[in-house]
């Protein structure tokens, strides 16, 4: 049935709304289609994004309480912001002048050590000492000079992605850095910005939210650095104490016990993984060394150590420091590093706190949800 | 030749008045009214006008429902509110009808539990949001700022406590005095 207006064939309104309805739904259709292609080509950068996003809101929940703390005793929060970072870009300049000499030194000892015994012949003293340390266990096991070279090319022709890697690694840190600096100085009015957007009825909630979510993730990342530095710290010390008591003879200590607080922040796991670089740097330092070849007694010290460390961490450091409410359960802490390591050592390292904070938000928002009567 | 009066009404010197003469915002005047701000000064109450938000309410929009966790207090810079208390099997009653200036609300700076009463606009209305967590934000930054705050908050429950202490002495005398007399009948 067609209706008559004015003398004008006009379609049945059915039909006109249909036609819209299908334009309408075409267009959708195609900006849907537009969309999502665009999305999968712009997903390596966005991920990139993100991570970097995430990793300035991590580094910005640390260091805003320092901030605040400045801010609380007159200085502008820019000013203390930039004279926070000054003050660390002061100590890593001041660690480069005075590291570097160490380096070379170190470097130009090796060069020396080689030129006076002969590079070669020194190597093939090492090598003769592993072979006889891992044929007692596996007698097919046989490390040559030929291995040794071939693995030396390898190493000299990824050297050029290693340098592009690290430039890269570079570039994103400044960029973290960057948008730190941002979220420290204008966080405040970026966050008051957004939740402004959220309508009437649920923006009580959001604001609770978020600041219970940040509230929460301050704490639980503040405590997990502190348990980080007093871990580094009570390692460098053990690590020391090993070196003067019993001759261990582990270099870089300091290094070592850095890696061993970053490791522990990985419940039940990053302890051990902590022990690792000093039984592998002690056991490469007393390789020439006949008494201690006889017997592996400071591998023994050193897990006895790293032990210790731990049994102070977890009775006295983490229960003062380290929110109780941020507990898992070793099978959560084992899938969730299961899916970090997708992303590398880095997401290792990454995925038990980035889960807290997943469990932080999800909580907050349910409680709050549940607080105003939505859920 | 005369003299000539030096003309002050040049746009020139009229401009200088005019930045010498301090501008107040419609919010900084409204936070001002507010007995809790009203020690602080106007660089202070600047600084609560970057921590404060201003919402739109449609006529009929609830602001906060009965039971509500409270979360902070509520300022009216343009328009009204009206108050409803919600009882078990009965129509909500309005308690009390609130214009421009009023404010509501301030004890939940202090206090999570649940909202007494409802509050919802009466029409179209321009209301000032305080929360707790913008006035733990200015203790944590600005100390001395949200001392002040709480310092005037604690004054005026000691108001109301002290109100609430003298009606409640009168209420018992009165209860005493009844209770006499029915027992001298």
């Amino acid at each position: 049935m067609s209706s008559q207006t004015d003398g004008v064939q006009v379609a049945p309104q059915s039909i006109r709304y249909f036609n819209q309805n299908l334009l309408r739904t075409l267009i959708y259709f195609i900006v849907l289609i537009l969309v999502l292609f665009g999305a999968y080509r712009l997903f390596p950068y966005l991920m990139d994004a993100l991570f970097m996003v995430v990793m300035a809101v991590v580094l910005t929940a640390v260091i805003s309480p320092v901030i605040d703390f400045l801010e609380a005793r007159g200085i502008r929060r820019a000013y203390g912001t930039v004279l926070f970072f000054g003050a660390i870009i002061t100590l890593i300049a001041l660690g480069v002048v005075k590291g570097l000499p160490a380096l070379l030194e170190e470097v130009g000892k090796i060069n020396s050590l080689f030129q006076s015994q002969g590079g070669e012949s020194t190597i093939e003293g090492w090598l003769e000492s592993i072979n006889t340390r891992i044929g007692a266990f596996y007698p097919d096991f046989e490390l040559s000079m030929e291995t040794l070279t071939e693995m030396a090319a390898k190493f000299f022709s990824q050297i050029g992605g290693m340098v592009s890697g690290a430039i890269s690694a570079g570039m994103t840190t400044v960029f973290v850095l960057i948008i730190t600096l941002f979220f420290l100085v204008d966080g405040g009015r970026m966050m008051k910005r957004l939740i402004e957007t959220v309508p009437n009825r649920y923006f009580e909630m959001a604001l609770n939210i978020s600041y219970q979510t940040q509230r929460q993730l301050t704490n639980f990342l503040r405590g997990q650095l502190l348990a980080a530095t007093g871990v580094a710290v009570m390692s460098i010390i053990g690590l020391n104490l090993l070196n003067i008591i019993f001759d261990t003879n582990i270099s870089g200590p300091f290094i070592i016990g850095s890696i061993a607080g970053l490791a522990n922040m990985i419940p039940y796991i990053g302890p051990f993984i902590g022990m690792v670089p000093a039984i592998i740097v002690s056991l490469f330092n007393n390789m020439g060394d006949p008494a201690a070849a006889e017997s592996f007694y400071y591998i023994i010290h050193i897990i006895v150590m790293f032990l210790l460390v731990q049994q102070i961490d977890n009775y006295l450091i983490s229960p003062l420091v380290v929110s109780g409410s941020m507990q898992m359960h070793p099978l959560t802490v084992m899938l969730v590093i299961l899916i970090g390591s997708q992303f590398g050592v880095l997401g290792m390292f990454l995925a038990v706190p980035v889960w807290g904070i997943i469990k932080v938000v999800v909580r907050e928002l349910y409680q709050g949800l549940k607080g105003h009567h939505f859920i | 030749m005369s003299k000539k009066k030096i003309d002050f009404s040049y746009p020139i010197f009229e401009s200088f008045t005019k930045k010498l003469k301090p501008s107040r915002s419609k919010t900084q005047l409204a936070l001002a009214n507010v007995r809790i701000f009203s020690d602080l000064s106007w660089q202070e109450i600047k600084t609560i006008e970057q921590s404060i938000h201003v919402r739109q309410y449609a006529p009929n929009e609830p602001i906060f429902k009965q039971g509500d966790p409270g979360s902070g207090m509520y300022i009216i810079v343009h328009g009204s509110v009206a108050i409803y208390l919600e009882m078990v099997n009965e129509e909500p009653q309005k308690v009390a009808e609130l214009a421009e200036g009023d404010f509501f609300g301030e004890m939940a700076l202090l206090d999570e539990s649940p909202r007494s009463a409802a509050a919802i606009a009466m029409e179209t209305s321009q209301i000032i949001g305080f929360y707790r967590p913008d006035l733990m934000n200015l203790l944590k930054t600005k100390p001395a700022l949200g001392s002040k705050i709480l310092l005037s908050l604690s004054e005026v429950l000691v108001t109301r406590l002290r109100a609430t202490n003298e009606d409640l002495v009168k209420v018992s005398r009165n209860l005493k005095s009844y209770l006499d007399e029915e027992g001298d009948e």
